[in-house]
């Protein structure tokens, strides 16, 4: 069958969909640069939603993110988040915020204090922003408020009892319900994406209401888990609170959570219609490096696709999202094999303990990266002056441990389109890299 | 049965006191059980928690031992079969061979069939083709190969429905968690010991006419709080490792004298690569290590090289109590196999028995030796019928078994009996079977506990979603009410990560990944 | 039961539940979950497979009547029309069309007219049920001069025998069409507005190793271009109620075949026709977009029960949107959204395209208007 290689032509390329590369979506937009971005479904589905700053290290907590992040640059001056201004953080965190806000996913502005946001378990983390949903938890819980928390039969972990049983020596006013959720009262298991999507029609948000309504008297406070729409969750969390007359929170649950796929789908929903042409859900197989930027190759169900740009961004992630493999003796970069720094070999990748508070030397290793993002080689160069690399795939961090993920994402997405901006919109610095050709290996 | 002491100590009394629920305790139990004795089983941990839940669960036809320890070799013929009888609910008769690969010691390959005869034990010879058409797996290499009876049993399972029949026949129960700290001793006899609830710290005082040490390797530091110091054992770790799906439909052996990575035994959905022996000197908290993980895997692979891409979820370590014959050197691997029953005579205590050594394919005949000193000493006749009266399953002992819980869950048909492990296919309605019939279970049931009992925590998430959809479900049934549900948690998948981080690589990292951003980021079980 | 389990199963060798459950025939197969799966685990494959597995008398008789009608006669139509009824049929109509309206006095419906532009595939409902369905394609093709033709052998688009796993069935279906095409020697193959007939021909060309001559294309990517060319002046005033239109998007024409771009084409397209103001999408769409329930053969395979409760999702969606019209260029997702509407008490519509292009052309005939609701009877006559 005749077959057309598709070409697609753009300014920047972002290789991956997670938040470092969503986020680097967003500032392209704004700088005016025309986009293509390529991804399969990353860790953002495993979000909990929260945004995180910086919250621990070590086994030490700070409600002063950046009283941890002077520690952080004792012992990792490394850490991408050491490498940029306090200031450019906290502009890239609020833009961020901002932009989410705009596309219908709301988020607290990012304060100079960390939040208590509540997890399912009942334990609590200190994170710097929150969807909109979520936030009135922080007054519930730091005020002892009267709160109901319910949950759903079929929804699997999720349990009303285990998040009131480990809160309650620090909240005693706390209590929770079980229901049927409307419309699936079969008693299968729950998910709640599939719950989050119903309650997108307002018929079914009524019925919801009407089932809560009689448990609620007395209470100043409802939670519920993330289940509270995915395209207008603002408004049809301000709706419930209409119907029930009370505060409502969500809080997170398991993944694919409803937090993640918010923010997945507000990108595939608003890019389209900006200048970024969005393929999700697919992997580029192939990146070339070239003179004048790079070609990236991928197929889909109809056939190959190729991508020329003037400049790359990688937001490949880690492991579960491809963007590092682990042999069984070393670690390396998926794409380019760029070279990755990690522990001597697989013995130190983990410490013995599971909770060590130091974290696993694994989750340090990554992506060198110059002052400009740009990737380093064996020798220390950087392989390209249009290759950049943002996100979790950086070396020197442990976004899970010390609660930094969005801002690893966010901060770095923002300082290497700016980079991206500086090269392609300047035509006075647009001149061709002197790397030559590199390959990532055939597949 | 209870009653208090004036110190507000809990006393239990009961005809026979059995310390270690590993297949020997519990075979002792339902031994004593079929002559009508009752008794008390108690153990450190659970059941199974040492080298009777860390082993290939392979039932030796006796070809291993048949050319240094004939003795052995015979005895694991002879129990092999009385078992294939006896036990066929735990036991896949899958068959095995022998193989020797280039490079092998000739000499050694070639007596194998008279070492074999010998013992007894049936040994066919097999063409490299022929063995190449059993097990496909298999490295072209060979250069000999021979077909024995070999089959697999299903270590947890024999436990439980050991003690299942002994609660059954008899009103013998079993205490998990509960750790010997003392005997009081006097006139001759063991009075009664002293012991104390590893959870809740509480002390309970056991009193029984007869007192069995079962406790595997760590039956000479029992023997020594009862003041024998004739009980010496060599500690010897062994580690295995277990693959995400089955590498061959029966046992491979390699046709060697012993190393690291000869075994390859099948296990329903998963196979077990094993096994290292390394003299260590305290048997407590032993894990697996990414050397000995490396060592088993590059031998593994001379036999059956897709080894090499396998995919890998978990390895464990047990501890092989290995009797110290005096004047004997270190090495494990020379020791021998045999077991040992100390009536203590000559330590003067009357009511008291150890018995250790010995291996999981031997643990009937170990248990009948015992039931038959237990017997006569308390003067019952009536003789041992392990041999002949089969074990019965059970409702709430099958779900050890790989698929059992898929099966039985597609059977029914119910929409309302939702998967709580993705992986293994465990739905509610076996979580609450095991609650509240099986064996051991208690009113606050651990995650670790269930995982024990059932496929729980085993698929290739290695409990990376179902451990927290268990423990909302325990919250959710009652059985939890406080923080120390989340401590359960914790614990299990602290206790899960030792066994496969030295597994750690490919896709399994991803897994890994996945499961610290769960159980940290989401859950945040270290933040508290 | 779902995908999660199906794939354990597997994994677990329950081969005997695998082979016999009645599951695999309420997937759709429509790879929404693989789509979403982080390991990339395609359940349809094995769906496929699983369903080959059944002996003929089990599965569903809906589908396995239909695949073995298709292999009787070299039309390859599910509805036992042959060539010659279907010469017959398109000739009854092109007279009735050139009577109707004399814009179309010159109209011509080629069949097996050689080195043609476009080939073209007809899926058997319009001639068989619907003859006046298939004018305002023609229509299209007329207004903007396309070169196509038919083929009188293997005309039929739809292939069931794909549905019932039957790999040897669905490659002989696949033959005999891309024969009859490979002979006339057309660039580009292109369908009617059918998802699982785009898919089946191509896919099984691939899947099967054969040769065929020409490109494969999508007539909703040809809508597009032609707008934008001028060459369909199409507008939305006619749509002076301002009518709300969402859009299903075929799993098999843009997941499963063309991806986000032919999705962006039926949006470019729907907007045009009924104002941007006008138009809104479910959500989640495009390549994310849920299957309506009716694809994969479940809408032929009984079980309404099931299949209902599968669309209810749909049902949800388009509620959501509050829409009276939805817009889907695909007979199985046209015949079970309208069936949930009805089921679950909605009060929408559901068109083709080619109707609306046609309404905003002022050539949408008389009696091409039986999916429209009262509201546009009139509009354009």
């Amino acid at each position: 069958m005749i077959r057309e290689t598709r070409k697609i032509k753009s300014q920047l390329a972002i290789i991956g969909t997670g938040l470092a590369g969503l986020a680097a979506g967003i500032f392209a937009t704004e700088q005016g640069i025309k986009t293509t971005q390529v991804g399969h479904t990353g860790s953002v589905t495993y979000t909990t939603g929260y945004l995180d700053l910086f919250g621990s290290l070590s086994g030490q907590q700070y409600s002063d993110p950046w009283q941890g992040v002077d520690e952080l640059k004792k012992e990792y001056p490394n850490h991408p988040l050491c490498q940029i201004d306090r200031e450019e953080i906290n502009v890239a965190m609020s833009l961020f915020v901002e932009k989410l806000t705009e596309m219908g996913v709301g988020y607290l502005k990012p304060g100079s204090k960390n939040l208590d946001a509540l997890l399912p378990s009942g334990v609590c983390k200190p994170t710097i922003s929150m969807p909109l949903t979520m936030a009135a938890g922080i007054r519930a819980k730091k005020t002892n408020a009267s709160t109901l928390i319910i949950d759903f039969i079929g929804l699997q972990g999720f349990s009303g009892v285990e998040f009131v049983a480990n809160l309650k020596p620090s909240w005693p006013e706390l209590s929770n319900k079980r229901l049927q959720f409307p419309g699936m009262e079969s008693g299968q298991q729950l998910f709640p994406e599939v719950m989050a999507r119903s309650l997108e029609v307002p018929e079914n948000r009524r019925k919801l209401a009407e089932l809560i309504k009689p448990l609620i008297n007395g209470f100043e406070y409802l939670g519920l888990p993330a289940i509270l729409g995915i395209h207008l969750p603002d408004e049809v969390h301000r709706e419930m609170e209409g119907l029930l007359g009370i505060k409502v929170f969500e809080i997170p649950t398991m993944p694919p959570s409803v937090a993640g796929i918010r923010l997945r789908e507000i990108f595939e929903q608003r890019f389209p219609a900006q200048l970024i042409t969005l393929i999700p859900q697919h992997k580029v197989e192939k990146l070339e490096l070239t003179d004048g930027g790079a070609r990236l190759f991928f197929k889909d169900p109809f056939g190959d696709v190729e991508i020329e740009s003037q400049a790359v961004i990688l937001a490949t992630g880690r492991f579960l999202s491809g963007g590092l493999a682990a042999g069984q003796q070393s670690i390396r970069e998926s794409l380019l094999n760029i070279p990755v720094s990690q522990p001597k070999g697989r013995d130190d990748w983990y410490s013995e303990k599971y909770f060590a508070p130091e974290g696993h030397g694994i989750n340090r290793a990554g992506v060198e990266v110059d002052d400009n993002f740009r990737p380093l080689d064996e020798d220390g160069r950087p392989l390209s002056n249009r290759l950049f690399a943002i996100g979790t795939v950086l070396a020197n961090q442990d976004w899970v441990r010390q609660r930094c993920g969005a801002a690893i994402s966010i901060s770095t997405a923002y300082q290497a389109v700016k980079r991206v901006a500086g090269l392609i919109l300047d035509s006075t610095i647009d001149s061709p890299g002197k790397s030559g050709k590199i390959s990532s290996p055939a597949r | 049965m209870k009653t208090n002491s004036p110190a507000g100590t809990k006393t239990l009394t009961t005809k026979v006191l059995i310390i270690g629920g590993g297949v020997t305790g519990t075979g002792v139990m339902r031994d004593l059980a079929l002559r009508n004795i009752s008794s008390i089983l108690i153990d450190q941990h659970d059941l199974n928690s040492g080298a009777s839940g860390s082993n290939h669960g392979l039932l030796h036809s006796g070809g291993r031992y048949a050319a240094k320890d004939r003795d052995t070799a015979i005895e694991c013929r002879v129990e092999g079969e009385i078992l294939k009888r006896v036990a066929s609910n735990c036991i896949d008769p899958c068959g095995g061979m022998f193989v020797a690969v280039d490079g092998d010691d000739l000499d050694f390959a070639s007596q194998f069939p008279d070492h074999c005869q010998a013992a007894g034990i049936s040994c066919t010879p097999l063409s490299p083709s022929q063995a190449m058409e059993r097990e496909p797996s298999l490295t072209k290499k060979i250069v000999a190969a021979y077909e024995v009876a070999d089959a697999t049993i299903d270590p947890f399972r024999l436990t439980l429905e050991s003690v299942n029949h002994a609660m059954e026949l008899t009103d013998s129960f079993y205490m998990p968690h509960t750790r010997v700290e003392a005997f009081e001793i006097g006139d001759g006899e063991i009075r009664a010991a002293l012991c104390r609830d590893g959870r809740s710290g509480e002390q309970i005082r056991i009193e029984a006419e007869e007192v069995v040490n079962a406790a595997g390797a760590w039956a000479m530091r029992v023997a020594r709080l009862a003041g024998c110091n004739n009980v010496n054992l060599l500690y010897s770790k062994g580690t295995l490792i277990i693959s995400n799906s089955r590498m061959s439909s029966g046992v491979i052996n390699r046709l060697r004298p012993p190393g690291d990575g000869d075994i390859l035994v099948p296990g329903g959905t998963v196979s077990l690569l094993g096994t290292t022996s390394a003299t260590i000197e305290n048997p407590d908290r032993i894990t697996p290590t990414v050397d000995e993980v490396d060592r088993i895997l590059a031998e593994g692979t001379d036999m059956v090289p897709s080894l090499a891409d396998a995919r890998f979820i978990r390895a464990f370590a047990g501890v092989r109590p290995l009797l110290m014959a005096s004047g004997h050197g270190g090495d494990g691997r020379e020791a021998s196999r045999g077991f040992a029953l100390f009536d203590h005579k000559e330590q003067n205590l009357r009511n008291f028995a150890t018995v250790t050594g010995g291996k999981l394919t031997t643990f009937r005949l170990m248990a009948e030796r015992v039931g038959d000193l237990i017997a006569k000493r308390l003067g019952s006749s009536a003789p041992c019928k392990t041999a002949v009266v089969p074990l019965p399953s059970g409702p709430a002992i099958c779900w050890t078994e790989p698929g059992f819980s898929a099966r039985d869950w597609y059977a029914r048909q119910d929409p309302t009996d939702r998967i709580l492990c993705e992986c293994e296919m465990v739905s509610e309605s076996s979580i609450d079977s095991i609650i509240n019939e099986a064996p051991g279970s208690e009113a606050d049931m651990s995650v670790k506990a269930i995982s024990l009992r059932s496929r729980v925590g085993k698929g290739s998430c290695q409990g990376a979603f179902c451990s927290i959809r268990v423990t909302s479900y325990l919250y959710d049934k009652g059985i939890y009410s406080s923080e120390a549900g989340l401590a359960h948690l914790r614990d299990f998948v602290k206790e899960r990560f030792k066994g496969v981080r030295p597994v750690l690589w490919g896709a399994h990292v991803a897994q890994m990944e996945l499961a610290e951003a769960l159980h940290c980021d989401l859950m945040g079980l270290d933040l508290k | 039961m779902g995908p999660q389990h199906f794939i354990r199963m597997a994994m677990l060798g329950m081969n005997q539940e695998l082979s016999t459950t009645p599951w695999v025939w309420t997937c759709t197969q429509c790879k929404r979950c693989l789509y979403v799966c982080p390991m990339g685990i395609d359940v349809s494959i094995l769906v496929g497979a699983a369903r080959g597995g059944w002996p003929d008398d089990k599965k569903p008789q809906g589908i396995v009547r239909s695949c073995v009608a298709q292999g009787l006669n070299s039309s390859t139509s599910a509805m036992g029309l042959t060539s010659e009824d279907f010469i017959e049929i398109t000739e009854d109509l092109l007279s009735e069309i050139k009577a109707e309206d004399p814009r179309f006095s010159e109209l011509k419906v080629p069949i097996d007219k050689k080195n043609a532009h476009f080939v073209v595939n007809q899926n058997s409902r319009e001639p068989g049920i619907e003859a006046e369905e298939m004018g305002p394609l023609w229509k299209i093709f007329d207004y903007v001069g396309a070169d196509w033709s038919y083929t009188s052998k293997g005309w039929a688009a739809e292939n069931f025998c794909m549905f019932t796993g039957n790999d040897a069935a669905w490659k002989n279906m696949v033959e005999q069409r891309v024969d009859a095409m490979n002979e006339l020697g057309a660039k580009v193959w292109i369908n009617t507005e059918c998802g699982h007939s785009l898919y089946a021909l191509w896919k099984g060309i691939e899947r099967f190793g054969l040769e065929a001559n020409f490109q494969p294309g999508n007539l909703i990517s040809y809508y597009a271009q032609w707008i934008r060319e001028g060459k369909l002046p199409v507008n939305s005033d006619w749509n002076s109620m301002a009518l709300k239109f969402t859009l299903q998007d075929p799993c098999q024409l843009v997941r499963k075949s063309s991806g986000d771009p032919a999705a962006d084409d039926l949006r470019f397209v729907a907007e045009k026709l009924v104002g941007a103001e006008n138009f809104i999408d479910m959500q989640p769409c495009r390549s994310a977009n849920y299957c309506c329930g009716g694809g994969g053969g479940f809408l032929q395979a009984g079980m309404k029960e099931k299949r209902r409760a599968y669309g209810r999702r749909k049902f949800d969606q388009i509620a959501a949107t509050r829409a009276s019209y939805v817009l889907t260029p695909c007979h199985n997702c046209h015949s079970q959204i309208e069936d949930i509407g009805d089921h679950f008490g909605g009060s929408y519509h559901v068109v083709h395209f080619w109707t609306l292009i046609c309404l905003s052309l002022g050539i949408l005939g008389r009696e091409e208007r039986r999916y429209l609701g009262p509201e546009l009877e009139k509009i354009g006559l």
